[in-house]
C-alpha cells in the first residue's frame, strides 16, 4: 500500500472504530437522554436493538444500490458502444426521470401495487441511485484517452478485451465515484423505506415524529449520519487505490 | 511483404486513394510522406485493417488481409502512433508485455522479452520498468511505445508520425534508435511522416503521395538526383535543398584514404556529408579526419570533396 492509500484506509478504520463505539453506547444512554429531554417518559428507542436497525438499513441501501449499479453500468456501457449509441438520449432521460421522481412519491405509487415492507423501498431507492451510476459510467468510459483505444485496437485487442483490460479499468474511478454518490444518497434516502413499513434506521425517526419524541429522532439521525461517513470513507479508501496510477 | 493492387478508399462518396500500387519487399524502411490530406496515414491504417479499403486487395505475407481476423493480423503487425496511446493504468512492463500476453506467452518468455527490448530501446530496466507512464517524458513514452510494438516480434511494424510531437533534440535521437533497430532486427517498417529530412534520414525508400496518389517511389538519392516533377521539387524544398544532398550521402564514401594523423578534429565515415561540414563552417577549417566505429582513423575528408 501507498501511503495515500494507507491513509485513507486509517481514516475508514477510525471512522468504523467510531461507528461501532456509538452503537454499543447508544443502548446504555438511556440516563443521558433522561437529562437532556427531562420531558419524554421513555427517551430511549427499544423497540428494537439499534444493531438490527443497522443491518436491516444496510442490506437495503446494499441490495437496491446493487441493482442500481448492475442495471446502471450496463446501461452506460450500452450507450457508449457503437451498437449502442442511438439509445444513448433515452437512456440518459430514463435516468435522469428516475432521479427527479422524489423517493417518496415512488413509494407512494409503489404501495398500492406491491404492498408494504421491503420491496416498494428497494424498489424507490434503485430507481433514485441509477442516475449517478449511469452518468459516471457513461462519462468515465468517454474520458477514456482515444490513443489508448486506438493504440489498444491496433496493436491487436479484440472490442470485448479492450473494454475489459483498458476502458473499465481506466473507467473505474469515475464509475466508483457514481457508485458512492448513489449509495451516500441511499443511505440517507433509505430512512423513508419505514413510512413504508420497512424496516431501517428511520423506524425510531418515523416513531419519534409520530409520537413528538424528540429522542427517538436524534438517535436514529446520529446513526444514519454515522453510517454514511463510514460508508464514505469506504469508498474513498477503494477510489485512492484505484486511483494509484494517476499519482 | 505487403502489397497493395489497385486500392481505393472512399470516404462518404469522397475518394481518398484511387488505383493504389504498392509493393513493400521484405526488410524495407518504406517512408510514406506527403502534404496532409495526401492519404498516407490512410494507407498506413489500412494495412491492419483499422481502416477498411472500398476496392482491390491488400496482401500480407502472401494473403489477402481479409483472409485474417482484425486482431488476428494486428498482432503480427507492430503499431506506433504519434500519440503513444500507452495505457495509462499498466506498468511500463505491462504496456510492453500487451501483445505477447494477447498471444499467451508464458511468464519467462515474457520477463525475457520485456529486459530485451528495453536494453534495445535504451531504458534503463531498473528505474522505468515499474514506472507509469505519467511518470515518463514524452520521448520515454514514445521508446515504451515502440518497444510493445516490437514485443511480440511482429513480422511488419507500422509507425505514424512516430516523432512528431516530440522534440528535435529527442526526436534525432530516437530518428537514430530507428536506424539502429531497422539495421540490427531487418524489420520491414512503413512509417508516415510529413518530414522530409526524417524521411531522407530514415528511408531505404521514399514514397511521396499527393491527393491519394504516387509521385514518386525512389531511394533518397534517386529522389534528390532525380525528382519526378515540380510537386517532388517542391516538396524537397529550395533553400536546403544542396543540404539534403549532403544529407544522404557518408563522410566514409567521400573521404580520401590519407592519413589524417594531422588533423585534430574528426567525424566518423558513416557521418553524413551535412554533419561534416557543420562541422568545418563550426571549426572554420577545410578538412577533417574519418573514423571508423572503433574510432581508428580511416581517411581524410577535405571541403572540396564534399563540394564537388
Amino acid at each position: 500500500m501507498t501511503r495515500p492509500e494507507r491513509r485513507a484506509v486509517g481514516r475508514f478504520l477510525m471512522a468504523l472504530a467510531g461507528f461501532s463505539a456509538l452503537l454499543a453506547a447508544l443502548p446504555r444512554s438511556g440516563p443521558l437522554f433522561a437529562r437532556l429531554f427531562p420531558q419524554l417518559d421513555r427517551p430511549l428507542y427499544v423497540q428494537q436493538p439499534f444493531l438490527d436497525l443497522v443491518l436491516a438499513h444496510l442490506w437495503l441501501v446494499a441490495t437496491a444500490s446493487l441493482l442500481a449499479t448492475v442495471v446502471g453500468v450496463a446501461a452506460g456501457i450500452f450507450v457508449t458502444r457503437p451498437s449502442g449509441r442511438e439509445f444513448r438520449r433515452l437512456v440518459e432521460t430514463l435516468s435522469a426521470m428516475g432521479q427527479t421522481f422524489p423517493p417518496v412519491a415512488v413509494l407512494a405509487l409503489a404501495v398500492p401495487m406491491i404492498g408494504f415492507g421491503f420491496w416498494p423501498a428497494f424498489l424507490a431507492l434503485a430507481l433514485y441511485g441509477l442516475l449517478p451510476i449511469c452518468e459516471n459510467t457513461i462519462a468515465g468510459l468517454e474520458g477514456v484517452p482515444p490513443a489508448a483505444r486506438e493504440a489498444g485496437l491496433g496493436i491487436g485487442m479484440t472490442r470485448r478485451q479492450l473494454l475489459r483490460k483498458v476502458e473499465l479499468p481506466l473507467a473505474a474511478p469515475v464509475i466508483l465515484a457514481g457508485i458512492r454518490i448513489s449509495v451516500t444518497i441511499g443511505i440517507g434516502t433509505a430512512a423513508l423505506a419505514s413510512t413504508v413499513g420497512a424496516v431501517s434506521l428511520g423506524s425510531p425517526m418515523i416513531v419519534g415524529l409520530n409520537g413528538n419524541n424528540i429522542g427517538y429522532v436524534l438517535q436514529g439521525a446520529l446513526l444514519v449520519g454515522g453510517l454514511a461517513i463510514v460508508i464514505d470513507l469506504g469508498f474513498e479508501a477503494i477510489l485512492t487505490r484505484l486511483r494509484r496510477w494517476t499519482a | 511483404m505487403i502489397e497493395f493492387r489497385n486500392i481505393t478508399k472512399t470516404f462518404n462518396a469522397v475518394t481518398v486513394i484511387e488505383g493504389l500500387n504498392l509493393i513493400v519487399e521484405r526488410g524495407e524502411f518504406c517512408v510514406l510522406i506527403g502534404p496532409s490530406g495526401s492519404g498516407k496515414s490512410t494507407i498506413l491504417r489500412m494495412i491492419n485493417r483499422l481502416i477498411e479499403h472500398s476496392a482491390g486487395e491488400i496482401r500480407f505475407a502472401g494473403e489477402p488481409i481479409r483472409s485474417f481476423a482484425p486482431e488476428v493480423l494486428r498482432r503480427r503487425i507492430g503499431y506506433a502512433i504519434q500519440s503513444v496511446g500507452l495505457f495509462p493504468h499498466w506498468t511500463v512492463e505491462a504496456n510492453i508485455a500487451t501483445v505477447p500476453r494477447l498471444l499467451g506467452w508464458d511468464a519467462a518468455r515474457i520477463e525475457a522479452r520485456i529486459a530485451e527490448l528495453m536494453a534495445l530501446l535504451g531504458l534503463d530496466a531498473a528505474r522505468f520498468r515499474t514506472a507509469y507512464p505519467h511518470q515518463l517524458s514524452g520521448g520515454q513514452q514514445q521508446r515504451v511505445g515502440v518497444a510493445r510494438a516490437l514485443a511480440a516480434d511482429p513480422d511488419v511494424l507500422l509507425m505514424d508520425e512516430p516523432f512528431g510531437a516530440l522534440d528535435p533534440i529527442t526526436r534525432d535521437s530516437l530518428q537514430a534508435e530507428m536506424r539502429r533497430i531497422h539495421a540490427e532486427t531487418g524489420k520491414t517498417i512503413v512509417f508516415v511522416t510529413h518530414d522530409m529530412d526524417e524521411a531522407l534520414r530514415l528511408a531505404s525508400r521514399v514514397v511521396i503521395l499527393d491527393k491519394g496518389r504516387i509521385v514518386q517511389s525512389a531511394t533518397p538519392r534517386e529522389l534528390l538526383h532525380a525528382p519526378a516533377n515540380d510537386f517532388v521539387r517542391e516538396f524537397l524544398g529550395k533553400d536546403d535543398y544542396g543540404l539534403k544532398l549532403l544529407s544522404v550521402e557518408t563522410a566514409g564514401a567521400h573521404m580520401r584514404r590519407e592519413d589524417s594523423g594531422a588533423v585534430a578534429e574528426a567525424v566518423r565515415e558513416q557521418d553524413s556529408l551535412r554533419l561534416a561540414l557543420s562541422h568545418m563552417v563550426a571549426l572554420k577549417t577545410d578538412r577533417l579526419g574519418v573514423e571508423d566505429s572503433t574510432g581508428r582513423r580511416v581517411g581524410l575528408l577535405l571541403l572540396a570533396d564534399i563540394v564537388t
